[in-house]
C-alpha cells in the first residue's frame, strides 16, 4: 500500500467527505488525513503549519462551492504561499459549468503544483491522483 | 475841316450802343465804339490808329482773309467763340461790311460784333436735353403721348409707337388708342381713367396690358395728367412704359417663390431662416404647427427668447452665433426644445450658415426633425432590453443553480449506491443507507427551495394590497416567539402605527420573517441580540423599512456581490441554507422594490427595504 504523509480534504458536504475518505482508504495508507468545511479553515491550517515549520499536505482534495471561502478563493491565496514542494491538488466538483473548467486551466498554467479537475461522482481514486513517483523530487 | 469831321465821327461812333469798329484798308483801327473796346477788353486811346491784329494776342488768319474780301466789296457774317482772359468761352456773332466814302470807294471795313454767349449756351443746352431725353426714352422704354381735347389729335412719341409696334407715321385717335388695351379689365380701367381725366381733372398711373399691332401682349404702365388753359382742360399728357420684362421677371420670381413655399411647407421637417439677430425671417408650415401658430406672420421677427424658455433660447442663440462666426454647419445634433408652456420636444437639428454673395454670414438656415416619438420608442425599447437582460441573467443563474444543486445530489446518490453495491460489511451498509436517506432529504429541501424561487418568478400577477407594517411585524414576532425567547432577543420598534406599504401579503411575511430570523441567527457570541426596527417615507412616497441588528456583521467589500446570491453562506452556522436572502431579494424585486445592506464586521448589519408604492 502506498504511503502518503498528509492529505487535506476541503468540502462542506458530509457525504462527499465520507466518500473521498472511504475511497482513499482503499488505495493509500495515511495517518494524517484532515477535513475542512471551507477554504478559509484549510488555508489557516496550512499557514499555521508553515509558521511552525511543520510539513504541509502532499495531496489536497478541493471542492469549489463552499461558504466563507470557496475553492477558487482558496487556490488564489494558496498559490501565493512560499511552498517549495510540488503538491497534488484535485479539484472535486459537481459543477459542469465550462467557466469552472476554464478557470482550472488558467490556474494550471500558472502554478508549479499538479492541479487536476475531477467531476463528481467519483467512484475511485487512482494512484496518480495521490502520487507522482516519476516526477517527485 | 477834315479833322473836325473825323473828331465828330469819332465822338459819335464812340457812343454807339453796339460794338462797332472801323478799320481802313491798312487794317488800322480808325473808330471804335466803347462797347467794342469793352468787348475785347482793350484800352481806347491805346487802340485807335493801331494795326488791328496787334491788338489781339492771337493772330486770326481767317479774319484777315475775311476782311480782305470785304475790301473787295463783299459782306461777311459769322459766329465765333473766343476764350477771354479768365478762360470763359464767349460767343460772338459778327458781320463785316465794306466802308464806302461819298464816291462809293471802299476805304475800309465796318466791323459789328454782338455777344451771343447766353443765347448760344441755352441753345446748346436744349440740344443736349433733347438728346438726353431721347436716349432716356430708349433706355427706360418710356414713351410720351399728348391728347389735344380741342383738335382731338393724339401725338405719340417714337417710343410710344415702338411699344405699340406701329410705324413711325401711324396716327392714332382716342378710340384706336384705347382699343390697343386688352379687352376686359385693362381696357375698361384705362377708358375710365381717361374719362375721369377729362371730366374731373384726375391724374392716373396704372398697370395694364395692351395687345400690339403685331398681336403681342405687353404689360405697360400708362400715366396721364390734364393740362389747363384759362381754367379749362385743353390737353392730356402722359407717359407710356413697357414693363413686360419686369412683370415677367416678377411672375417668374413669384412662381419660384411659390414653388419653394410649396416645397418647404410640405416637408415633414421644421424649416426656418434666421437673421444675424437670430430673429426668424422665414418659417415653414411644420414650424408654425409645432409652435401652434396659424400663420408664419405670427413668427416672423420673433427670436428664440420669445418662444422658448431662457436656457433653451440661450443655447440656441450660442449655436446660431457659432454657425455664423465659423460659417460651418451644425449637422444632425440632438437637441431638446422646451416651449414656454413647458412642453418638451426632442429634435435632430441642423443649422447651416446663410452667406451673402460676399461670403458674409447673414443668418442661418435651420432644419429640425421631431424625434420625440422615436426617442420615446427607443427608451421603451431600452427599458425592455434591460428588463429582458435582467430576466435572462436571472434565468441563466437559476438554471445554473438548478443544474449544480441537483447534480451535486445525484452525484452523491451515484457514489453512495456504488459503495452500497460493493459493501460487504453490514455496519457499513447501514451507515451508507443512512447517508442515502440524508441525501434524499437534502434533495427534497433543495427542490422545495427551487420551487419557492420559481413561484416568485412565475406569480407575477399576485396583487399588491396596503398592509400595516406594524401589524405584519407583530404577526411575525408571534410566530417566532419561541425562537426569539430562546435567543434572549430584544426588539425595539420605532415604526409609527399608521405606516402602510403596498405589498403582496405572503411576500411581506416572508421578507420580515427572513430578515428577523437572520438578525438573530447571526448573533454575536458576546451579546444578546438586539433588533431595531424603523421606517420612513421619502418625498416620492417610497417607504423605507429598516431592520438593524448588533450581530456578527459581514465584510461587504469581500462578500457584497454574493450577499443576495443563491446558496451563498458566509458564516459557519450549520443551519445556513443560503436561500433566505436570495428569496427576499426576489420577492422585493417582484413587487418593484429594492433592498440594500450596510454592515460592519463585529458590530452588526442593517437591511433596508424600499417599497415601491406607485405601482
Amino acid at each position: 500500500m502506498t504511503k502518503i504523509n498528509s492529505i487535506y480534504i476541503i468540502d462542506d458536504d458530509a457525504i462527499t467527505l465520507f466518500g473521498i475518505k472511504k475511497l482513499l482508504r482503499r488505495t493509500v495508507e495515511c495517518n494524517n488525513m484532515y477535513e475542512f468545511k471551507n477554504g478559509k479553515l484549510a488555508l489557516n491550517a496550512i499557514m499555521h503549519q508553515i509558521e511552525l515549520g511543520q510539513s504541509i499536505p502532499d495531496v489536497i482534495f478541493l471542492d469549489i462551492n463552499m461558504p466563507i471561502m470557496d475553492g477558487w478563493e482558496f487556490l488564489n491565496e494558496f498559490l501565493k504561499l512560499p511552498i517549495d514542494k510540488k503538491i497534488i491538488i484535485n479539484i472535486v466538483t459537481s459543477s459542469i459549468d465550462p467557466c469552472d473548467k476554464r478557470r482550472w486551466m488558467e490556474y494550471k498554467a500558472i502554478t508549479k503544483h499538479y492541479l487536476e479537475f475531477k467531476n463528481k461522482p467519483i467512484f475511485s481514486i487512482d494512484l496518480e491522483d495521490i502520487k507522482r513517483i516519476y516526477l517527485a523530487s | 475841316m477834315k479833322t473836325d469831321t473825323l473828331t465828330t465821327h469819332s465822338f459819335l461812333i464812340k457812343q454807339l450802343p453796339t460794338a462797332t469798329a472801323f478799320i481802313d484798308t491798312n487794317f488800322k483801327l480808325i473808330y471804335a465804339s466803347d462797347k467794342w473796346i469793352e468787348y475785347f477788353n482793350l484800352e481806347y486811346h491805346a487802340s485807335i490808329d493801331k494795326y488791328l491784329f496787334d491788338l489781339f494776342v492771337e493772330y486770326d488768319e481767317e479774319w484777315e482773309n475775311c476782311l480782305k474780301n470785304c475790301f473787295k466789296g463783299s459782306t461777311e457774317q459769322g459766329l465765333q467763340s473766343k476764350k477771354n482772359d479768365i478762360g470763359e468761352e464767349k460767343w460772338f456773332e459778327w458781320s463785316n461790311v465794306p466802308w464806302y466814302d461819298e464816291q462809293e470807294n471802299i476805304i475800309g471795313v465796318i466791323i459789328k460784333t454782338e455777344d451771343v454767349t447766353s443765347r448760344i449756351t441755352s441753345e446748346l443746352k436744349l440740344e443736349k436735353l433733347e438728346d438726353l431725353f431721347k436716349e432716356q426714352a430708349e433706355i427706360s422704354k418710356v414713351g410720351t403721348w399728348e391728347y389735344n381735347l380741342i383738335t382731338e389729335e393724339i401725338i405719340w412719341s417714337d417710343m410710344t409707337k415702338k411699344i405699340h409696334e406701329v410705324s413711325k407715321n401711324y396716327k392714332p385717335n382716342i378710340e384706336t388708342a384705347i382699343n390697343f388695351y386688352k379687352q376686359g379689365h385693362s381696357r375698361n380701367t384705362v377708358a375710365m381713367l381717361v374719362h375721369n381725366g377729362i371730366k374731373k381733372g384726375e391724374s392716373w398711373n396704372t398697370k395694364s396690358q395692351i395687345i400690339t399691332k403685331k398681336g403681342k401682349v405687353k404689360w405697360v404702365i400708362s400715366a396721364g395728367k390734364p393740362l389747363y388753359k384759362n381754367g379749362k382742360i385743353t390737353r392730356l399728357i402722359g407717359t407710356f412704359q413697357d414693363i413686360s420684362k419686369e412683370v415677367q421677371a416678377e411672375i417668374k420670381t413669384k412662381e419660384s417663390e411659390q414653388l419653394l413655399r410649396t416645397l418647404i411647407d410640405n416637408l415633414p421637417l421644421n424649416v426656418y431662416i434666421k437673421d444675424t439677430e437670430s430673429k426668424k425671417i422665414l418659417v415653414n408650415k411644420a414650424e408654425c404647427d409645432y409652435l401652434g401658430k396659424s400663420h408664419p406672420k405670427e413668427l416672423i421677427g420673433k427670436s428664440d427668447a420669445d418662444i422658448y424658455n431662457k436656457d433653451i433660447a440661450s443655447i440656441s442663440r450660442d449655436e446660431d452665433l457659432h454657425v455664423m462666426k465659423t460659417k460651418k454647419p451644425i449637422l444632425a445634433k440632438r437637441t431638446v426644445n422646451i416651449k414656454k408652456d413647458g412642453k418638451s420636444t426632442s429634435f435632430l437639428t441642423s443649422k447651416i450658415p446663410w452667406l451673402d454673395i460676399n461670403n458674409q454670414s447673414q443668418g442661418i438656415i435651420g432644419i429640425s426633425i421631431d424625434i420625440t416619438d422615436l426617442i420615446q420608442k427607443e427608451d421603451q425599447l431600452r427599458d425592455l432590453i434591460n428588463v429582458t437582460a435582467i430576466q435572462n441573467k436571472k434565468l441563466i443563474n437559476f438554471a445554473h443553480i438548478v443544474s449544480h444543486n441537483l447534480r451535486s445530489h445525484t452525484a452523491n446518490f451515484s457514489m453512495l449506491l456504488d459503495f452500497l453495491i460493493n459493501e460487504k460489511e453490514e455496519d457499513e451498509k447501514t451507515r451508507i443507507m443512512d447517508m442515502l436517506s440524508h441525501a434524499s432529504d437534502n434533495l427534497m429541501d433543495t427542490l422545495e427551495n427551487l420551487n419557492e424561487v420559481v413561484d416568485i418568478s412565475t406569480n407575477v400577477n399576485l396583487e399588491k394590497k396596503p398592509i400595516g407594517l406594524n401589524e405584519q411585524i407583530t404577526k411575525v414576532e408571534q410566530s417566532l416567539a419561541a425562537f426569539l425567547h430562546k435567543n434572549q432577543a430584544k426588539i425595539t420598534n420605532h415604526i409609527a402605527n399608521d405606516i402602510n406599504v403596498k405589498a403582496i401579503p405572503a411576500y411581506m411575511e416572508s421578507i420580515i420573517l427572513n430578515l428577523m430570523t437572520n438578525a438573530v441567527k447571526y448573533r454575536h457570541a458576546d451579546r444578546d441580540p438586539h433588533i431595531i426596527l424603523s421606517a420612513r417615507i421619502l418625498e416620492d412616497r417610497t417607504t423605507i423599512f429598516s431592520i438593524q441588528d448588533n450581530g456578527l456583521g459581514i465584510d461587504l467589500k469581500k462578500y457584497g456581490k454574493k450577499l443576495f446570491g443563491m446558496y451563498k453562506t458566509f458564516h459557519n452556522n450549520t443551519d445556513a441554507r443560503g436561500i433566505g436572502l436570495y428569496l427576499v431579494k426576489n420577492q422585493i424585486e417582484a413587487m418593484g422594490g429594492n433592498i440594500v445592506a450596510t454592515s460592519e464586521v463585529d458590530k452588526g448589519s442593517t437591511f433596508s427595504v424600499y417599497f415601491n408604492d406607485k405601482d
